[in-house]
């Protein structure tokens, strides 16, 4: 029974959930359904990628792999397949972020068995340098951020938090990124990221610094040459893949991503 | 000192919990008491990012803030102000620079006490410094310096201590991205209440020692990263329902400051404090439509209910049109306090608390589990099985739970996700065992394998 209130209203003219308003007719199960691959060899591990269940990726490979597959050929072919479905139905708020966190596990552990078959890395798209702040140590904001360019293939270079601003600088010039990214929470410490773009530019290095998290705001990232501000964690793998496709140009990339 | 359990409600019934009023109010700083029969505004702030850069910038900045405060509340006619001077990690870190931050604020505050007689009283929030690059470090050697910060603080001017600590986390952050619901449980409910209670027990001795106020913890780290990714109606990152089973567990965290010896206030951002009051009676600092300046939430006016500070949680000092930040909060703040004191003067406070609670109970599932009778209910779970940190904390979520459900069944609109959502973690809670060793053991080989910054010498397991 529902508690009875003091003051009993008609919430309808009060609020509006839009979120139940919107929802989708179709399920996440259905609409994945839809956009698995046919192939009775992929069709199985696209779907456990999406259901998170590493046991059966692993199955699946294993399969693949038995019936004459490439072992690294089924990372684009069968576990980024997989991703894409999940990507796409987080893109259009069918699914949430711990569907998303949980089929890029499923995925990390895929690639790691199918490397180990081959006995060779696969291609990536392309490298990513992900720090936390100089004297901040919240990082669950950089984890997503590192698991979703990670379940979109990209190749993470994890610095951690509370990086000291040189060695942002050392992992820029050793691995060569098309992107940097840094996460703050608090006003204090986000201000090092003016000073790792200060040092990159002195060093000669133009290179797009995706930047977000807790009280940092567009405005802030704006006062940076290489600041672009990514209002939430799903912006950073489609920073990449602007950058992928239209080069680093900062201004382009703030005309694309800057909201406000 | 001691550890007492909280095993009853503090108040006989939920209808008896209003704004301003508390069991046992607490009398602190220059005059003021809080939950005596008055709500007080609790202005709370952040240097600009280019302060941190020196001990002296920094406490001019400070020094700005407070004259700013000060100065608009007696301007406007404020009879009372509490700061809350949230420590930037540079002030933790340095016992000395908190410590310079809160004797230059103090005197600030003395003399416009001396001066107009405005009722005021300083909170600082020590930052749970106890963290290395790699791994918290809750035991180690930064355990001395956190405790230095509190001591320093305390003999320096600071009225009230508080802190927002971390324990838990690691294994928390990890789970709660994985719909994980015995990972939240064992995370916050278990592994954060083991730290409290080691943490708060040593900051209640500086503060008696120093004749301070102990005042609160929240579980900032955890429920309100939970409700920060879950976001507004339409954000895609976290079900409502699990940020609230969250929450609730929290509750059973929380609590455990005011059984190590803490008084109250309960910190702002512990929107779990309801829930704690009912328990323990204690005074609390709540934050919602004031605290837009500094994050959204669903709750805006209903955490107002019980509140006995009512604060804006944190605005990076710089300046509006109106003033600088914290005198135009500070001001929002003390307007919220008036409309409240004249309800308490006149005895309408509970229609007016009933009038905050109907305006938002339906907006989501959060603000109805935190609807003051709800909260009660889930206060009762907790105090039942208050000896067991484990047994206390599950009983909240499932309490948490069957409130959600009643709800759904009616006014209570819940999306289909958010349904299957607490579906999910209904089922998670059901299958777990009623034995907290069992539980402990189980969690901890698991966790121990998963979360790889998971240090079980951390909690003395």
């Amino acid at each position: 029974m529902e508690v009875r209130h003091l003051i009993d209203i008609d919430p309808s003219g009060i609020l509006v959930r839009y979120n139940v308003k919107m929802e989708k007719e179709m399920t996440p199960e259905e609409a994945a359904e839809e956009l698995y691959p046919k192939d009775s060899i992929i069709y199985p591990i696209a779907k456990a990628i999406f259901e998170g269940e590493e046991d059966d990726v692993v199955e699946g490979l294993e399969k693949a792999i038995s019936s004459g597959k490439d072992p690294i050929s089924l990372i684009d072919d069968a576990l980024m397949v997989g991703m894409g479905v999940v990507t796409k139905l987080y893109d259009e708020g069918i699914i949430f972020l711990p569907n998303v966190m949980m089929s890029a596990d499923a995925m990390l552990e895929g690639i790691e068995y199918v490397k180990q078959k081959a006995g060779r890395a696969p291609v990536v798209k392309g490298k990513v340098v992900c720090h936390v702040a100089e004297g901040d140590v919240h990082d669950i904001g950089k984890n997503i951020v590192a698991a979703l360019l990670r379940a979109n293939g990209y190749d993470v270079v994890d610095l951690g938090r509370d990086v000291p601003v040189d060695e942002v600088i050392a992992a820029v010039e050793k691995e060569n990124p098309l992107m940097l990214t840094g996460t703050a929470l608090m006003t204090t410490t986000m201000y090092a990221f003016k000073e790792v773009n200060d040092k990159l530019l002195e060093k000669g290095y133009k290179i797009p610094f995706a930047c977000g998290g807790g009280a940092v705001n567009q405005d802030f990232v704006s006062q940076y040459e290489l600041g672009v501000y990514g209002e939430e964690a799903a912006d950073a793998p489609k920073i990449a893949d602007f950058i992928r496709e239209h080069g680093g140009n900062i201004v382009k990339l703030r005309e694309k991503f800057h909201k406000h | 000192m001691a550890v007492t359990r909280c095993t009853k409600m503090a108040y006989a019934s939920a209808d008896d919990m209003v704004f301003g009023k508390a069991v046992t109010p607490v009398k602190t700083g220059l005059e003021l008491e809080i939950g005596a029969g008055y709500t007080t505004p609790e202005v709370n702030y952040a240097p600009r990012p280019e302060a941190g850069a020196s001990k002296e910038k920094l406490i001019k900045e400070y020094e700005r803030i407070t004259t700013d405060i000060m100065a608009r509340m007696v301007q406007i006619g404020a009879p009372a102000v509490v700061l809350e001077t949230e420590h930037v990690q540079q002030m933790s870190n340095h016992p000395d620079w908190g410590a310079a931050v809160a004797h230059a604020q103090k005197t600030i505050m003395e003399d416009y006490h001396d001066e107009y007689g405005i009722k005021c009283a300083l909170r600082h929030t020590i930052g749970d410094i106890r963290e290395t690059r790699d791994f918290l470090a809750l035991r180690g050697d930064k355990y001395s310096v956190f405790m230095e910060a509190f001591e320093q603080c305390a003999q320096n001017g600071a009225d009230m201590l508080a802190v927002e600590s971390m324990g838990g986390k690691e294994v928390f952050d990890y789970a709660i991205l994985r719909n994980d619901m015995a990972g939240v449980l064992y995370g916050i409910g278990v592994l954060g209440s083991i730290d409290m209670e080691m943490i708060w027990q040593d900051i209640a001795s500086v503060a008696k020692k120093n004749n301070v106020i102990a005042s609160g913890d929240t579980d900032c780290a955890q429920a309100n990263t939970a409700m920060f990714i879950a976001g507004g109606l339409l954000d895609k990152n976290l079900a409502h329902t699990l940020a609230i089973i969250a929450r609730t567990i929290s509750a059973a965290r929380s609590l455990v400051a005011y059984e190590a010896g803490a008084a109250g206030p309960g910190k702002d951002c512990g929107y779990e404090n309801t829930i704690v009051k009912s328990i323990a009676g204690v005074p609390i600092a709540q934050e919602g439509k004031t605290s837009t300046c500094a994050h959204s939430d669903l709750m805006g006016n209903i955490v107002m209910q019980c509140c006995d500070l009512w604060s804006n949680e944190s605005v990076e000092y710089h300046g509006e049109f109106g003033g600088t930040t914290v005198q135009c909060w500070g001001e929002t703040l003390a307007y919220d306090c008036a409309l409240m004191n004249v309800a308490l003067d006149s005895g309408n406070e509970k229609i007016l608390r009933d009038m905050f609670v109907a305006s938002d109970i339906y907006r989501d599932a959060q603000g109805y589990v935190l609807a003051y009778p709800n909260a009660y209910r889930v206060g009762q779970a907790i105090a039942t099985d208050g000896n067991d940190i484990y047994l206390r904390a599950k009983n909240a979520a499932i309490e948490c739970i069957n409130i959600v459900e009643e709800g759904a069944k009616g006014k209570l609109e819940l999306s289909r996700f958010e349904a299957k959502a607490l579906a999910d973690a209904k089922a998670a809670f059901e299958a777990l065992t009623d034995d907290k060793e069992k539980f402990m053991s189980d969690c901890l080989t698991k966790y121990k394998q998963e979360v790889k910054v998971f240090k079980p010498e951390n909690y003395d397991l």
